[in-house]
């Protein structure tokens, strides 16, 4: 008996890794593998909707689920960082699971783009975004904005001393040891601090586009920063003085205030500060095309986005949604000038900037 | 030599044929082709193999020097975790140390958690705002409040973070040390310290043979602790790999670089296996007769043996209970280091549990790690009898693929079958496994298999082959012999690992982000969304929510996988 039962447990888990090769072949017409296409997608066009995004944390993910299902849509939610869905996205493109990716920024779509990833296609909705936010070329459109803000801690440092410009802090000896150098260079925000110096420098025949100028000053900036900290909180090392420098994405500013009590300052350089738009798009070569034309067709419209911007105290893309963000959004916004970038070269570039800081720059 | 003597008799039956076709077809399938197929994809991309990668890590004198640290912390770290570690196992299980089983407890701890908490853990304690050096500090005003960073603050963690698998496999070995021996040595006049060194550390070597290997291939690809405590001065290979990989320009540097870190872990390792070869470990107990634990005969050994046992205990226990309870306060709190009364709540737990669809993505983890930690150990089985029957080129081929997964960095790992099974493949029944929910399972089982391998393997290998030849002998047949006399000698340490496999999948983000199917959530996911520091939430206190959880979850598997048991 006993020895039957062994056998038997030890078949069973030979037979799942075995039903792991079996189990596709069953549904062989169906290599997207997604289980929820079950209706047969014949006589309705609405089958359920794989949306991949990285703008689904602290409850806006789950928002959007209820907002989409009262609308008339089933969508189900692949929530992770910006850099790893982006990967994601690049590897599956053979045999897409998603259908539609929302949340990620010019950078990144631009990547998507030129490895086919996504479909053409205009919303709408398109011509109600801010000018010079959307893609040119008709495949990502703008939903939301966040500004990458360089903040400091007003007890540390008054707002008349405070720096003008990123510049300021390795070009002034008052700042040096107290601004925090973006080193974890795995992450997006950090990645786009270090684009918003290089790319005030492009030399064509500099060093991967960029002057020795431009380099020069990243190396100093990295040689008279602290480097940012795997695990710690930028913002709490603002609020705690160790850093009263930090670099601070326009979005959290308000729920970090309130959880340090401190409330930052922000700085307005002249040339801008890298605004990053969150974007909408629809995957290549996904098999519900107009399911997923008339989810992006809904979710960029005036009144869905007015209502996320109130609820989540963002900045809309669309302007006919702007009277609906709140008040210190609005405000916050009237000071800052979004830096001008070439998206396209930046998303060619980064990754051997990347490279090239890592090896070479860095301490 | 005696495995030898089984070739003589070897008409397969099918039930060995259809077991051995299925480790090749594994080995083959999801080890040999995704992971060369990554590698084939990265270095030869462009149709020629270029040696630009190499030149680029040549020339960057911060690469060099992170690498040389890594092998640097490797070396140490092979030497004080042994130490401690064999210093801890035998306080509990050896020599009679008043408290051995509250002791034990401590010791257990670095079982439940790992990684950036167990790191922020001790900087709670040592950090600019940590106690000791708020205690240091007002003993010594001029006291650098800054102190805990570099190389000897990064050992000083790791060395006791990296003492887990001591605790749990040299103490099932050391169980299994023939206690007449002991008696008959101590009889004839041998010291304590020679009957140590003689008749105990014999026994235990093939473990700490495995064991060693395992901390030499932890100190290398080392990340949360150069990360948080190394600063600029002391910094070490694996962060570098990791954002390489995650960029598919730079992408081939991290393979390279994980090649590297992989040959040296192979180096050891054929070392290792010579030596397990060579060895005779035959004073395994054969008549069951349960160890003593020993006297400490000299007053003053005594003393100092309990003394340094609690402070370790102290040192283990001190940065969990700081977790917890930072975990009901709020940010401020936690980076200011204050513990007030005003700021205690339950806030933070209810938050995590609001909903009900809050507890689906526990299920998804639980049964992922379940029905992956089952089979990988299952596969770890049937290729340890393999390797322990045979000893010919194809079970050393056998041994060396089923080490592949250490050569690549796990995400590597994860792209390498996103871009093989993207397309429909003869080998896995022409399928597209991308998009299913297989291809997490079999990444989770992938990248636990050289770890769970190795353990079982160790256990394996300490088994007396007498004990196999009477239970032949007596008519028993190979499965038989295989149940009833091999597995329960190698149960504990094999649900050991099954545990420790199962608590590692738990909140796994690194692999699961790539493979995680659209309609099951893993937790791991759920964890870093809330976590991370640009998310609106108390990032910091949710953090320890989560790790408090999982310390739950990691405890109640232990104790019930391997616990309950390994107490009789």
């Amino acid at each position: 008996m006993k020895k039957k039962f062994m056998l038997l447990t030890l078949t069973l888990v030979l037979a799942m890794m075995v039903a792991a090769c079996g189990n596709k072949s069953g549904n062989g017409g169906n290599p997207a593998g997604s289980n929820a296409e079950s209706e047969g997608g014949q006589a309705v066009k609405n089958e359920k909707l794989i949306v991949y995004t990285n703008a689904n944390s602290d409850g806006r993910g789950e928002w959007l689920v209820e907002k989409a299902k009262a609308a008339g849509f089933e969508i189900e939610i692949v929530g992770a960082g910006g850099a790893d869905l982006t990967n994601r996205l690049i590897a599956e493109k053979n045999n897409p699971v998603a259908d539609v990716v929302y949340g990620l920024n010019n950078m990144l779509y631009e990547k998507l783009k030129k490895e086919n990833v996504l479909a053409k296609y205009v919303p709408a909705w398109a011509s109600d975004v801010e000018e010079g936010l959307n893609d040119p070329d008709g495949y990502y459109h703008g939903l939301i904005k966040q500004a990458i803000l360089l903040g400091y801690n007003p007890d540390s440092i008054a707002a008349d001393q405070a720096p003008k410009d990123w510049t300021d802090l390795w070009n002034n000896p008052e700042f040096h040891g107290k601004y925090e150098a973006p080193a974890l260079l795995g992450q997006i925000t950090p990645q786009l601090v270090v684009a918003g110096i290089l790319t005030r420098h492009i030399d064509e025949n500099g060093e991967l586009g960029i002057s020795q100028q431009g380099w020069d000053e990243v190396k100093k900036m990295y040689d008279n920063g602290v480097p940012m900290v795997e695990g710690e909180d930028p913002y709490a090392n603002l609020a705690s003085g160790k850093t009263p420098l930090v670099t601070i994405v326009s979005g959290t500013l308000k729920s970090k205030t309130e959880q340090y009590g401190v409330e930052a300052g922000t700085v307005a350089p002249e040339v801008g500060v890298p605004m990053i738009v969150e974007h909408a798009a629809i995957i290549n070569g996904t098999k519900k095309q107009e399911t997923a034309e008339r989810f992006v067709e809904w979710l960029g419209t005036a009144e869905v986005q007015g209502e996320f911007v109130a609820q989540f105290n963002a900045m809309p893309a669309n302007m006919k949604a702007v009277e609906k963000a709140n008040d210190e959004v609005k405000n916050l916004y009237s000071a800052l000038k979004a830096q001008q970038f070439d998206w396209g070269f930046l998303s060619d570039n980064i990754e051997q900037w990347v490279e090239k800081i890592e090896l070479e720059i860095k301490k | 030599m005696f495995a030898m003597k089984n070739k003589g008799r070897l008409p397969l039956r099918p039930t060995a044929m259809i077991m051995y076709g299925l480790i090749a077809w594994f080995v083959i399938a999801f080890l040999i082709y995704p992971n060369l197929n990554i590698y084939y994809e990265i270095f030869f991309s462009g149709g020629k193999f270029s040696f630009e990668a190499i030149e680029k890590l040549l020339r960057s004198e911060r690469a060099m020097k992170s690498l040389s640290n890594s092998f640097l912390l490797a070396c140490s770290l092979v030497v004080t975790v042994n130490i401690v570690g064999i210093f801890l196992v035998l306080v509990v299980e050896y020599f009679k140390v008043k408290g051995a089983k509250l002791l034990r407890l401590g010791y257990f701890t670095t079982l439940i958690y790992s990684g950036v908490v167990l790191v922020s853990g001790y900087k709670l304690i040592y950090g600019e705002t940590g106690f000791m050096t708020k205690v240091m500090s007002a003993i010594f005003p001029s006291f650098d409040a800054t102190w805990f960073h570099g190389y000897w603050a990064v050992l000083f963690v790791m060395t006791f973070a990296c003492t887990s698998n001591h605790v749990l496999f040299l103490s099932n070995a050391i169980r299994k040390v023939d206690y007449q021996t002991v008696e008959a040595a101590r009889n004839m006049g041998a010291s304590t310290f020679y009957i140590l060194w003689r008749v105990v550390i014999p026994v235990l070597k093939p473990t700490i043979y495995a064991l060693t290997i395992l901390v030499f291939l932890t100190g290398l690809a080392a990340t949360s602790a150069p990360l948080i405590l190394g600063g600029t001065e002391f910094q070490t290979i694996t962060p570098m790999i990791l954002t390489f990989s995650k960029s598919v320009t730079s992408r081939n540097l991290a393979a390279l670089l994980a090649l590297i870190l992989g040959i040296a872990t192979l180096i050891l390792l054929s070392i290792m296996i010579r030596f397990e070869r060579k060895g005779n470990f035959m004073s395994v107990s054969k008549v069951k007769s349960d160890l003593v634990k020993q006297q400490i005969h000299s007053k003053l050994g005594n003393i100092i043996v309990h003394a340094i046992a609690y402070f370790l205990f102290l040192i283990y226990v001190i940065p969990v209970i700081l977790i917890v309870l930072f975990s009901f306060t709020d940010a401020q709190s936690i980076y200011s280091g204050t513990l007030s009364l005003s700021s205690f709540s339950l806030d933070n737990y209810i938050r995590v549990f609001s909903s009900l669809s809050a507890f689906k993505p526990y299920l998804v983890s639980i049964c992922y790690g379940a029905a992956a930690s089952v089979t990988v150990v299952a596969i770890a089985l049937m290729a340890s009898r393999i390797l322990h029957k045979y000893r010919n080129i194809w079970s050393t081929m056998l041994e060396y693929a089923l080490l592949i997964p250490w050569i690549l960095p796990s995400t590597l790992i994860a792209i390498g079958l996103i871009v093989t099974f993207g397309v429909p493949r003869w080998i896995v029944g022409n399928s597209v496994l991308v998009g299913s929910v297989w291809m997490l399972f079999l990444a989770y089982v992938i990248v636990h298999i050289p770890f769970t391998l190795r353990m079982v393997k160790a256990s394996f290998f300490s088994i007396d082959s007498n004990l196999e030849d009477a239970a032949r002998n007596l008519g028993a047949k190979p499965f038989y012999t295989f149940r009833r006399v091999l597995l329960p000698i190698i149960l504990p340490s094999t649900l050991a690992v099954l545990a420790l496999n199962f608590n590692g999948m738990l909140a796994d983000y690194d692999v699961t982000v790539f493979l995680y199917h659209p309609l099951f959530e893993p937790l791991g996911i759920v964890v870093k969304n809330s976590t991370d520091p640009q998310a609106l939430g108390d990032a910091k206190a949710l953090t320890l929510v989560y790790t408090v959880i999982l310390m739950i979850m990691s405890g109640l598997t232990l104790y019930f996988v391997y616990g309950r048991r390994s107490k009789n």
